[in-house]
């Protein structure tokens, strides 16, 4: 257990690196900041792309038209046949009288449709509910060409086509995610590591005492890692900052946006530290072989 | 104590601190120490003299176990070079105080911090720490300038914080690596006075210098180490029992004795 007097001393020691290259310290922080302000950008754009798609896939139901005067035995027999194909949840028998007035309640009350047509113009037809791990257009072209198949179908709807471009952009900015992401955690490590080097070659004299007077190796390595650790915190909340004050001026204008929670937030900033962490021990192992 | 017996032949004397066991160090291909055996018992006072580029240093880093030997073994207060956990060195080193040539002192800390610093690093109490620094400083006579940087002070001056500084945690062992080396003969004598003080309150002292003159006067125990290998190992018999005080006249003749070593004999290991 540190003493009281070792904990003020590391605390002291912690800050001081900031205080005499604050300089320095400034530029890491800043530099560490747009870098991790461009992965949180990039982060917060596949979230949205999956929002979008999520609602998208949401309604990717197929509508499945049959023939007419197939009879209802025919019909009937529709229904188990479709219920097995893979990816299918439910089905529902939706006949013409029932598709005439789903039409009429979409119309509302000016338009009499019972009046206006002698003969129902509507095929009969099943609506198809997709299982959740379905919803995709790869899924639901599959499902689409195996019912084409079928004699008695005249014709497969479902809305979302773009649900297709919606999945190839996703993908996409979930590799550039990563991409970025990797990018910036090794800048990040780097510009630390560099920092924090530059502090203890500063004090290399500091250090050399330490070991000689019996200083263990972790009260030598505390105050740096806390400096590394200290950046990454402020790096982070700024690039958390920047990002937050923006978002709170465009949602009023762009609905549905959406943004990191409080959690992420918090997520998002740990991780920063977590960078610093990685950078300062970096910086610190070649100094404390013994 | 678990040690090689094949390396380290005989009963280890009880009294033993520093035990060197045919050790050999290498500084990559270039042998910087030959099989050299030797112990010192506890409150000895040492003298290590020989050429620049014997082997002196080299010595002294092998007893902070700053350097592990290449062959043979290095015993230390229990701690065995050959067997050990790398962990607990710097608890070792909390037993030995270690003294440069060149002071190596914290050049943006004043006298007082310098001092205090050793003492926060091994976690001593506040109110402990106070009283140490103090009782230091005014044994090495310097307690009057505690709030002068380094440089404010003469190299005489800085040794004693480094002396200081080296003590303050009460070592068993005191290293002092050609410790006059940067220091006129008057003030060399001083700060060699001060390390008999130290030796006469219980503390073992390994004093290295080149310098033959200091070591002729030396009623002391006095290796010679050449290039890598002990030559010669015995004690001086020289009819003063306080030899300092014969070196003392040979550079000043009619001089006090200074006021920084004017100390109570013993009161340093209070
Ligand atoms: N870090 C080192 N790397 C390589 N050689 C060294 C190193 N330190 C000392 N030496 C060599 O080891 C020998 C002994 O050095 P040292 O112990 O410093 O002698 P002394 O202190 O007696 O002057 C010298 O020849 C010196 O050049
Ligand atoms: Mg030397």
């Amino acid at each position: 257990m540190p003493s009281k007097t070792q904990i003020g001393y590391l605390l002291r020691e912690s800050f001081a690196g900031f205080a005499r290259r604050k300089l320095t310290t400034g530029v890491t922080i800043l530099i560490m900041g747009s870098a991790l302000l461009i992965l949180a950008l990039f982060t917060i754009v596949t979230l949205n792309l999956g929002s979008l798609l999520e609602t998208a896939r949401g309604g990717i139901d197929l509508r499945v038209f049959l023939h007419e005067e197939l009879g209802a035995q025919r019909e009937a027999e529709l229904q188990p046949r479709l219920v097995v194909i893979p990816g299918v949840q439910s089905v529902a028998y939706i006949s013409k009288d029932m598709a005439l007035r789903e039409l009429q309640a979409q119309l509302g009350d000016e338009v009499d449709i019972m009046t206006a047509v002698d003969t129902n113009p509507l095929p009969p037809s099943y609506q198809v509910t997709l299982s959740p791990d379905a919803r995709t257009a790869a899924a639901v072209e599959r499902i689409e060409q195996e019912i084409l198949l079928w004699p008695e179908v005249q014709e497969v709807v479902y809305a979302q086509r773009w649900v297709e471009v919606l999945e190839r952009w996703n993908s996409v900015f979930r590799l550039a995610s990563l991409i970025v992401s990797l990018v910036v955690f090794a800048a990040a490590v780097f510009v630390i590591s560099n920092t924090v080097k530059l502090t203890m070659a500063s004090q290399a004299r500091l250090i050399e005492i330490m070991k000689l007077v019996g200083a263990t190796n972790w009260f030598i390595r505390t105050p740096y890692l806390c400096e590394g650790m200290l950046q990454g915190l402020l790096a982070g909340v700024i690039a958390m900052g920047i990002l937050a004050g923006t978002y709170s001026l465009l949602r009023s204008q762009m609905d549905g946006l959406v943004f990191f929670t409080p959690w992420q937030m918090v997520g998002f900033v740990l991780l920063c530290i977590s960078l610093g962490l990685v950078g300062s021990w970096a910086a610190i192992r070649k100094y404390l072989r013994t | 104590m678990k040690f090689d017996s094949k390396i380290n032949k005989g009963p280890l004397d009880l009294r033993t601190v520093i035990g060197f066991f045919h050790t050999h160090l290498l500084y990559r291909d270039h042998a910087a120490l030959t099989d050299v055996s030797f112990t010192v018992a506890n409150g000895e006072f040492v003298c290590l003299t020989g050429p620049s580029g014997a082997g002196k240093s080299s010595i002294l880093r092998l007893i902070t176990m700053d350097l592990l030997p290449t062959e043979g073994q290095v015993i230390v207060r229990g701690m065995v070079s050959t067997n050990m956990n790398r962990r607990r060195i710097p608890l070792l080193r909390r037993e030995i105080g270690y003294v440069f040539q060149d002071f190596r002192l914290l050049e943006d800390r004043d006298v007082y911090q310098n001092v205090q610093f050793a003492q926060v690093v091994v976690g001593i109490s506040s109110k402990q720490m106070k009283n140490n620094v103090m009782r230091l400083l005014t044994q090495v006579g310097l307690w009057d300038k505690r709030h002068r940087l380094p440089h404010q002070l003469s190299g005489g001056e800085q040794q004693r914080v480094a002396i200081a500084r080296a003590m303050v945690n009460s070592p068993k062992i005191l290293l002092a690596d050609e410790p006059t080396g940067n220091l006129d003969p008057v003030v060399a004598q001083e700060i060699i006075d001060l390390l008999f003080r130290i030796n006469t309150g219980g503390t073992c002292v390994v004093f290295s210098t080149h310098d033959h003159e200091i070591v002729k006067n030396f009623g002391q125990r006095v290796i010679v180490i050449e290039n890598g290998r002990i030559t010669s190992d015995e004690e001086h018999k020289t009819a003063a029992s306080t030899a300092h005080r014969l070196a003392d006249r040979m550079y000043r003749p009619s001089a006090p004795q200074p006021a920084a070593v004017r100390v109570q004999e013993g009161s340093e290991r209070a």
